[in-house]
């Protein structure tokens, strides 16, 4: 049985690996809610292919706009993948230790409350 | 399945965001009576893992690409739906952050959905199928896919709500996207499930596993 911190170590050499996989492999088609708003929209066919260079069409009345600073998980285009590795890496490496601080400090921090 | 802030009014995003909240809180709660000191490597890793596996998108024909959402996997693994609610809400606020991925104003009814639903409906039909089959990998994959259809439907009835969708055509279209996504959150899900109890069996408790050598 492997201990504490090889279990650790193990678990984000894999997160990071698909994460990298990712950025080279993963699909650029729309996911499941994108492909819904453009089959409702009529730009796409229910169980066709996606047409290239398709948009979704957004109306931005009475809703809020945020840019974040690295959409899509990339750094840009100039960055190619090499950016996206970068972004997908720190984006795991921070889920990892936004959750174990926060884990952390209500279990050690917080005092009970009596 | 992450909403954008362009798909739902703001003060419906604010009516989802309070449920949310309500359910944050009793994560927190989860997370400060149930989490020791031995699972909160496994929790940190798991919000990591689940993290890498949302930004793989594989193809599902039909022009259309999906991922693990792990709702049904933080629950099963952590044996308990607040532990889902804890990690995705966590993944969930960097992924719209710092990558865009789900918007700002609708990161609570993306919370609800993914974490709330998709936890609820994994834990639950994995205990109660593990309870009938005996059979960790059915019971998880049958949780797993729920995990993921549901959530889906939930999604088009808000859209449908929001103005953004129709009814039926939304749910139509959402409903076989997401039945095809989910054989990958099943997939996903049970060898997880296998990977991290081989790894640590110790960690995990799955209702009927007897733990050896302790």
């Amino acid at each position: 049985m492997m201990d504490n911190k090889t279990f650790i170590i193990a678990g984000i050499i894999v997160a990071l690996l698909i994460g990298v996989v990712a950025v080279f492999m993963a699909s650029g088609d729309p996911d499941g809610l994108e492909s819904t708003a453009l089959v409702v929209q009529g730009q796409k066919q229910l169980t066709g292919a996606t047409p290239p260079d398709v948009e979704i069409k957004e109306d931005m009345t009475g809703k809020f706009s945020y840019t974040a600073p690295m959409p899509d998980y990339s750094l840009g285009e100039s960055m190619g993948t090499m950016g996206g590795s970068i972004a997908i890496i720190g984006g795991t490496i921070l889920a990892f230790l936004v959750v174990l601080g926060l884990a952390c400090a209500i279990k050690f921090a917080v005092k009970p409350a009596k | 399945m992450h909403i954008p802030d362009a798909f739902i009014p703001i003060w419906q995003g604010g009516i989802y965001w309070i449920i949310a909240l309500v359910f944050i809180a009793l994560a927190l709660k989860w997370a400060k009576n149930e989490m020791n000191e031995e699972k909160l490597p496994l929790v940190a890793v798991l919000a990591a893992g689940i993290f890498a596996l949302q930004s793989f998108n594989l193809p599902v024909s039909m022009g259309t690409s999906g991922h693990l959402v792990g709702g049904a996997l933080a629950a099963i693994i952590l044996g308990s739906p607040f532990a889902a609610v804890f990690i995705l809400t966590m993944v969930l606020i960097v992924q719209a952050i710092l990558f865009g991925d789900g918007g700002i104003t609708t990161l609570g009814v993306n919370i609800i959905n993914m974490g709330v639903i998709g936890g609820f409906v994994g834990f639950y039909t994995f205990k109660g199928l593990k309870g009938v089959t005996k059979s960790m990998p059915i019971a998880a994959f049958v949780a797993a896919w729920l995990a993921c259809v549901i959530p889906a439907c939930a999604c088009a009835v808000e859209m449908f709500f929001a103005g953004t969708f129709p009814l039926t055509e939304g749910l139509l279209a959402m409903g076989i996207y997401h039945a095809i996504i989910g054989v990958i959150e099943g997939v996903v899900t049970v060898a997880a499930i296998y990977l991290i109890t081989t790894a640590r069996p110790d960690l995990v408790d799955l209702g009927v596993k007897t733990v050896t050598g302790r």
